[in-house]
């Protein structure tokens, strides 16, 4: 029973980071119906960021995120303002995307293994080695400040959008893009803001992650499998959904890990994809029209 | 000198055909102008023009004096001219509540918006009755109803309507017209554009024929109303069986 | 008066129209028929000379990838529904003809057509779960396909995990082992390349593309749109588990991170965007730059991360500028030279 509950936690700590990595994408999808494959990418690339800081000038992870996350912010808005602004209203926009984001990934990948080489990296702040014991219970410390950060960033963005106007305006958008010009909305500047705020929640996931996981510049392919997963799982473009099932598979990884073995906790992700697509194409929250 | 005034306007979409082909409109403050013609002859073409959602590749636009060519949607609402799209284009997750407040979204000051609000919950009680509500539970009627009211948050001079009838049961149009000739008479500049060439015509003052991209005929409603060719093409009726149809 | 002037005018143009038809025609069927004469004898060369190793491995590279491409094309080209994870069938096609020889010494050779039918019957079942979606979430679930794929191959003790399976050489000299390969290469491909022209001619082909403009309108105009495509995502599977079959037994190895990378999945895609989806001489052209361009990236740049990074930077230009790649483009500006006209 014991073992049951400690697996719960580690899940539970583990879905915190899952549901910022998935919420940047969601975002994004949500306001401009890119798939963003480059999502993870850019994850990793930020976890670099981190990384790069923490060595250089033995800044903290957690600390240089007050960097991180503007210049993923700044890259989010240039990259959307160069490649995709002028062609949201090619009617291939949904194939085209899909297709540029995920080669945007090889490209960042490519440069990041030039610079960095393929080495396993990770940044070593003191909390990153020790656990928190709590009864017969413990959490590492590391992965205990990832949920709490994450989820006060989630609830940050969510407040943003529910009670500031802009955020109304990002929540029009996503709802009915149509609508959101008619009554004065400017969807091309509100399109590039959500870039960049999807980008910027990528810069802060990839901070925490420097230090909850090891990392490497084809790491993005495992991650996007599995942040792809919580998406169409929680429904495309659904803040609630991709939270939910961030949770959800977390959890449910953690224990195919511990009772089935380490290598079948990422087919969980995968499988769980192919059976929402079996009996619920649209997501646990999704809409049934889809693009 | 009319209060919208649209000149030799091209326009068409992306780098397709033109679909206006010089057309040129003058709206005269206070009345209410209804714009028939066959699909394909630019109607919704024509209004996302002057609303500032497609650029022009050739003409101009002029409101109350200004030109308005080059302003974003945002600014051609701010100068007080609304525009209420066929499919009522509201946001399905949002309250009806919520769906007004965005109507004022250009407006800065939050309190005047609720406010404004207010007064059209007085003004259509249904909508207050089901504020809280998302829009996508709400009827066909109820919804162009809330779409009406939300460009009417801004207060605008002039409302531009595309298809108000749009798949509405016969009993709800009524119901519609009645709230555009209540707008009408309350000094609103309205510029309608309608399929149900009669029912349309039948509030208006004006009537404007658009066909294949031009203006080619306008004259006052009732006119365009009992003209026999209008009558023929439009209005479904055969020559013989002319009766004067009512108009205002 | 003007009338007669006119037919007089068209007379004469329909006529000069005509006369270059017939040289056009010539170059047309020509040009291709001559490159695939000089592809058939090359090896005898290599049999006289046998200094011609490189250039048959990269050839066979080229035919590999158009056999992917050309497929790929059916459901992504004519179809429009773009696959990440084509590059399963080529690990099903390997991994069984290369699991069937260990067990029973039945040649690759032999049982290759058996293998692409395999790939293509796992297509079919795919497709009936996949193809419930449009759009980016069927991107998306290809892409988890071959991922998925990738982690059983890799835990699967049957197929060696991540060490994979070692088949034997192929029992000829050097100078000849490549030839056999070579051959059956070819003729694959050629099979695949004016299997996709029939197909996309069709009546099936037609609906295909019909899907690919509008699926709504299609369905309305009695299309039984999803047996189309889940018939067109499994015929995109056939050719390349043959080719996989064969590609096994030539490398003589199988592993998961040769057979099933996203990388791989998305090579296959790249070919045919940069030559031209939904044309019939798009994934060969595409197929042949795209090789160049990555042998001399390694040869002159010498490091395989710049590889990817130019892989990317050309996918992205050619997709945000030219999405009808290049032989849709030159086709869209009349500048096509007839012999890659295949269509």
């Amino acid at each position: 029973m014991i073992q049951v509950i400690q697996i719960l936690i580690l899940g539970i700590a583990l879905g915190g980071v899952y549901a910022l990595m998935s919420s940047g994408m969601t975002l994004i999808f949500g306001v401009m119906r890119i798939v963003n494959l480059a999502h993870s990418a850019f994850i990793v690339l930020a976890a670099y960021l981190a990384f790069f800081v923490f060595k250089t000038f033995n800044i903290d992870p957690i600390v240089s995120m007050a960097f991180t996350m503007p210049v993923m912010f700044l890259v989010g808005v240039i990259y959307y303002r160069l490649l995709f602004a002028s062609r949201a209203d090619n009617p291939r926009f949904a194939d085209i995307t899909v297709l540029v984001t995920f080669a945007t990934a090889l490209v960042i990948e490519g440069i990041l293994a030039f610079i960095f080489t393929g080495i396993y990296r990770s940044t070593t702040p003191t909390y990153a080695k020790t656990s928190i014991n709590f009864g017969p219970f413990f959490i590492p410390q590391s992965q205990l400040y990832a949920l709490i950060i994450s989820i006060v960033l989630i609830v940050g963005l969510w407040m943003f959008m529910r009670y500031t106007r802009i955020g109304n305006a990002i929540r029009a958008t996503m709802q009915n893009r149509n609508a959101a010009q008619v009554v004065g909305v400017n969807v091309t500047w509100i399109s590039t803001l959500s870039f960049g705020i999807g980008l910027a929640m990528a810069g802060a996931a990839g901070s925490l992650l420097s230090f909850v996981f090891t990392f490497y510049p084809a790491k993005h392919i495992a991650w996007i499998g599995m942040i792809m997963c919580l998406v169409v799982l929680g429904g495309m473009g659904s803040l609630v959904g991709a939270l939910v099932s961030s949770f959800l598979l977390a959890t449910a990884a953690a224990y195919v890990n511990f009772y089935f073995g380490a290598a079948w906790s990422p087919i969980t992700f995968y499988l769980s994809l192919f059976l929402i697509l079996l009996f619920r194409p649209q997501g646990l929250f999704g809409k049934k029209v889809e693009g | 000198m009319g209060t919208l005034v649209v000149e030799n306007v091209v326009a068409g979409y992306g780098s397709g055909p033109n679909i206006l082909k010089g057309l040129s409109l003058t709206v005269e403050s206070g009345k209410a102008y209804c714009i028939i013609g066959p699909n394909g002859a630019g109607k919704s073409t024509l209004i996302k023009v002057i609303a500032g959602l497609l650029k022009p590749r050739e003409g101009k636009i002029f409101f109350k004096g200004e030109d308005i060519t080059p302003l974003r949607a945002d600014q051609v609402l701010q100068r007080g001219l609304c525009y209420v799209p066929s499919d009522r284009s509201l946001f399905p997750d949002m309250t009806v509540k919520e769906n007004l407040r965005m109507g004022g979204f250009v407006m800065r000051d939050t309190r005047k918006v609720d406010e404004r609000i207010d007064e059209l919950f007085a003004q259509f009680p249904i909508l207050k009755e089901k504020s809280s509500q998302m829009a996508k539970t709400l009827s066909g009627g109820q919804q162009q109803l809330a779409a009406i009211a939300r460009a009417m948050v801004l207060k605008p001079e002039m409302i531009m309507l595309d298809e108000p009838s749009l798949g509405l049961s016969p009993k709800v149009v009524q119901q519609i017209f009645g709230t555009i000739t209540t707008l009408r008479d309350q000094g609103l500049t309205i510029l309608l554009v309608e399929q149900n060439a009669r029912k349309g015509l039948q509030i208006a003052d004006m009537g404007v024929v658009l066909d294949l991209g031009t203006n080619s005929f306008e004259a006052p409603a009732c006119d365009v109303l009992n003209d026999p060719r209008i009558q023929e093409l439009y209005l479904g009726k055969r020559h013989q069986a002319v009766a004067a149809e009512e108009c205002k | 008066m003007a009338e007669e002037l006119i037919q007089v005018d068209l007379k004469g143009k329909e006529g000069a129209i005509r006369v270059r038809s017939k040289v056009s025609l010539w170059l047309k069927r020509g040009i291709p028929l001559l490159i695939l004469a000089i592809l058939a004898l090359l090896p005898v060369f290599q049999i006289v000379e046998g200094t011609l190793n490189y250039w048959i491995h990269m050839l066979m590279y080229v035919f590999l990838y158009v056999i992917m491409s050309s497929s790929w094309n059916i459901i992504g080209g004519f179809a429009g529904y773009v696959s990440l994870g084509h590059n399963v069938f080529f690990a099903l096609g390997a991994y069984f003809a290369g699991m069937l020889f260990l067990a029973t010494r039945i040649s690759p050779f032999i049982s290759a057509p058996v293998a692409g039918l395999l790939a293509m019957g796992f297509g079919l079942l795919f497709g009936l779960i996949a193809l419930r979606t449009r759009g980016s979430t069927f991107i998306i679930s290809t892409i988890a396909l071959v991922l998925l794929m990738a982690e059983l191959f890799d835990n699967w003790k049957l197929t060696g995990g991540t060490n994979g399976l070692a088949l034997p050489l192929i029992d000829l000299p050097g100078q000849f082992a490549k030839i056999p390969y070579y051959y059956y290469l070819l003729v694959v491909m050629v099979l695949c390349v004016v299997a996709s022209y029939f197909i996309k001619h069709s009546k099936f082909g037609l609906a295909l593309r019909a899907i690919s403009q509008d699926e709504t309108k299609a369905e309305v105009a009695g299309i039984p749109t999803r047996k189309y495509k889940i018939l067109a995502f499994g015929l995109s599977g056939l050719f390349i588990g043959v080719a996989g079959a064969v590609w096994g037994s030539y490398l003589t190895y199988l592993r998961p991170s040769i057979f099933l990378t996203v990388s791989l999945g998305t090579s296959i895609v790249l070919n045919t965007i940069l030559g031209g989806k939904g044309t019939i001489a798009g994934p060969v052209v595409g197929t042949a730059i795209m090789i160049a361009v990555n042998e001399f990236v390694v040869a002159k740049l010498g490091a395989t991360e710049l590889n990817i990074v130019v892989t990317g930077l050309i996918l992205i230009f050619v997709l945000l500028f030219f999405p009808e790649g290049i032989v849709g483009s030159l086709k869209a500006r009349n500048k096509l030279p007839s012999f890659l006209d295949w269509d």
